[in-house]
């Protein structure tokens, strides 16, 4: 009797564990990925990117360079859009933290909602690898996103891959004028169970699918922009176009390591490929710290946003060092003197015909004086 | 083997009433250590993992700025460990000079390690490193947890030396000695036994906070079973040889340790089997699912960690089996 009762106390704990509820089909759900925003000309987007809050961090020292970033981002818009103007929406692709806790996750949350009720903005929050490194369970990180007034943030029990897929309509009544396609871009997977290594993981085929049916929704006609954290192969067939074909695509910025996209033809997205000829016009990514670098590819623009904050790793730009990719950088930005590529990307939707400006800030804590540079693409 | 549990296979069955109490309090002390080794380790490896990071990706200042401002925890791993140390002056004890010794180093050193830590974080503060004594991160109250924490064993230092130099002498300890002290070959033993033991440590860490960061839905139940079930392995293997394989008495081992050995690989390898059948099922589930309780996983697509932790009950059964067999002709 004894063993018995056991056997179904185990058998119960399993199922309560592993159960996964009702697993929906995203297709018959679309409209629970969406959320909308009032559209207006000069709709400012701030992308923040690797933040990486970790063990190590002091977060009340990163918060004051977070204040730092939002300031100069609010003033900047300010300066040069007219009083009124703001920050509408902050995209953080990815990796806000790693090696973090629950302390750092409830602090950043908290920050943020403080942040935006200072501002006037609302948060989108995307998934990056690293995120998925920390000493919380990924669906309390969830919940926490999910908590915030001012957040963004869709993680449905679908047969969607990733967390954060969601859509943000952009819109003026009743009618869109953007679309913002919000992807997790995963983590990182096996190829067999005794891989040594593992391959980074790359936006699956079912969440292009997944983007059409929400840009359908709102008709082929509305401008898009994606933001997602793992830079998918886009990236470096440009670099190689321009660098080893002798391409002359428009193209700025800095490229001081590999992108870190998977890198494998085999699992090679097709986001992109799909997505330009359904008018996305630009895709913002981050994860390579050491790279911002954009260029525009088959009529996209796709570019890697500046890091925030000097978490974990970044470049530090010697204006000395002979390194052709680094000169090849300083020559685009024009900058004259050291500084580190830490900082923030802001993109201004002009109108609802597709054109936008983006540019990269980029900001460095200094004794004499913060070093602060607006670089336009 | 049978009854393996019987008293009398045991060495307390042999102590008096004084002697008994006096084993039980260090086994209790050695478990509750144990058991604050596995949640300090753990964060130490956070600190660590972040740190390689930042070196590896060429950020050596980065590195530097972490690694200092994170000193504490490292200290604080370093006085518990050495605090197990102490307690194996009482552990395994040939004769009392060497006990006597051991508890005067090991004493110092963690009487070292505190105070390097307490005036490292009041240095730390003064000088504006830390922007207050209760900057926050990683935990509400950093650094004064951690000066807390180095307060609590310079009360222990300060006690062992007291032992040592006065309390024994009113009241010795009178306990055997429990285990082989090996002299051949030591320093690869001990190698090989502070490895297998940092392993577990990890795992022991691992598999309670593992019982609550692990994802067990979204598809990924069978990797989140078997990564914790390695995990609780890995966890009773260590904890299993120190506090029962070693306090039987010799001949009681030598006749034990080849089925146990036997049994150990038999466990080890169903484990180490279902992880990788989990694994093919949850080909990412290493980054979905374990990410926070696997080690270093900082850097992302290194797997090479996670299986040496997956097959180290493996190699150490396979090692207790050959001793065992060599035992068992003697």
């Amino acid at each position: 009797m004894k063993s018995k009762s056991l056997i179904m106390l185990f058998s119960t704990a399993v199922l309560t564990l592993t159960s996964c509820g009702q697993v929906k089909n995203y297709a018959d759900h679309l409209e629970d990925y969406v959320y909308t925003m009032q559209y207006h000309n000069n709709f400012n987007i701030l992308q923040l990117t690797d933040i990486h809050w970790n063990y190590n961090t002091s977060t009340k020292a990163s918060r004051t360079y977070l204040d730092k970033v939002l300031k100069q981002a609010n003033d900047h818009i300010v300066a040069t859009q007219g009083a009124g103007a703001k920050i509408d929406l902050v995209e953080l692709t990815g990796d806000q933290f790693m090696l973090a806790n629950a302390y750092h996750v409830e602090s950043f949350v908290s920050y943020f909602e403080e942040q935006a009720e200072n501002y006037g903005f609302k948060y989108a929050i995307i998934w990056g690898n690293h995120d998925h490194h920390g000493l919380y369970n990924p669906n309390w990180l969830s919940q926490k996103f999910k908590s915030g007034k001012h957040a963004i943030y869709s993680d449905e029990n679908d047969n969607l891959y990733g967390r954060s897929n969601f859509v943000i309509d952009l819109v003026d009544g009743n009618n869109a004028k953007w679309q913002i396609a919000n992807l997790d871009s995963g983590a990182s997977f096996s190829e067999t169970a005794i891989s040594p290594f593992r391959d980074y993981d790359y936006i699956r085929p079912e969440q292009t699918q997944w983007w059409l049916l929400q840009h359908n929704r709102v008709g082929d006609a509305v401008p898009a922009i994606a933001y997602y954290h793992i830079p998918q192969d886009e990236n470096l067939k440009a670099w190689n176009a321009i660098h080893n074909d002798g391409a002359t695509n428009k193209h700025k910025f800095f490229k001081l390591e590999e992108f870190a996209d998977n890198g494998n033809e085999k699992y090679q997205s097709d986001f992109i490929d799909v997505a330009k000829d359904h008018n996305l016009k630009a895709a913002f990514m981050g994860h390579a710290h050491n790279v911002d670098w954009t260029v525009e590819y088959e009529g996209v623009v796709i570019g890697l946003g500046v890091k925030t904050g000097p978490e974990l790793y970044f470049a530090h730009i010697d204006v000395n060092d002979q390194d052709p990719a680094l000169q090849e950088g300083l020559a685009s930005v024009g900058i004259n003197e050291n500084f580190d590529l830490i900082g923030a990307s802001l993109v201004t939707l002009k109108d609802d015909a597709g054109t936008f400006d983006l540019e990269h800030l980029y900001l460095n804590e200094r004794t004499s004086g913060d070093f602060v540079r607006w670089v336009k693409w | 083997m049978k009854n393996l549990f019987n008293k009398e296979n045991f060495l307390f069955h042999e102590l008096d009433r004084n002697q008994r109490k006096q084993s039980l309090i260090v086994a209790i002390a050695l478990i509750v250590l144990y058991i604050m080794a596995g949640f300090t380790f753990m964060n130490m490896l956070y600190c660590f993992a972040d740190a390689v990071g930042s070196i590896v990706s060429g950020s050596a200042d980065v590195m530097i700025k972490d690694l200092t401002r994170s000193i504490p925890f490292f200290l604080s791993l370093f006085m518990t460990l050495w605090t197990v140390l102490l307690l194996h002056a009482f552990y395994r004890n040939v004769n009392e000079e060497r006990r006597q010794r051991s508890l005067k180093k090991n004493a110092i050193a963690i009487l070292a390690f505190a105070g390097v830590n307490i005036l490292y974080i009041l240095g730390g503060t003064i000088s504006g490193k830390y922007l207050s004594l209760v900057e926050g991160s990683p935990s509400p109250l950093f650094p004064l947890d951690a000066l807390l924490y180095s307060l609590l064993f310079v009360a222990i230092g300060v006690f062992a030396l007291i032992y040592a130099k006065k309390l024994q002498v009113k009241y010795p300890y009178a306990v055997p000695s429990r285990g082989p002290i090996v002299t051949r070959a030591r320093f690869f033993y001990c190698l090989g036994v502070t490895f297998w033991m940092l392993v577990s440590l990890f795992c022991f860490g691992g598999f309670w906070m593992g019982l609550f960061i692990i994802d067990f839905k979204h598809g990924y139940a069978a990797y989140s079973i078997a990564l914790l079930f390695v995990y609780f392995v890995n966890m009773l293997f260590f904890p299993f040889w120190e506090l029962y394989y070693n306090e039987l008495k010799e001949e009681k081992r030598k006749e034990v340790l080849f089925p146990l050995a036997l049994i150990a690989l038999g466990v080890s390898l169903v484990s180490t089997i279902f992880y990788f059948v989990a694994l093919g099922l949850n080909l990412d589930g290493p980054a979905n699912v374990g990410f926070g309780v696997l080690p270093v996983a900082f850097a992302a697509n290194v797997n090479i960690a996670t299986l040496l932790v997956v097959l180290t009950p493996v190699i150490v059964s396979i090692i207790a089996v050959v001793k065992g067999a060599k035992m068992r002709r003697r």
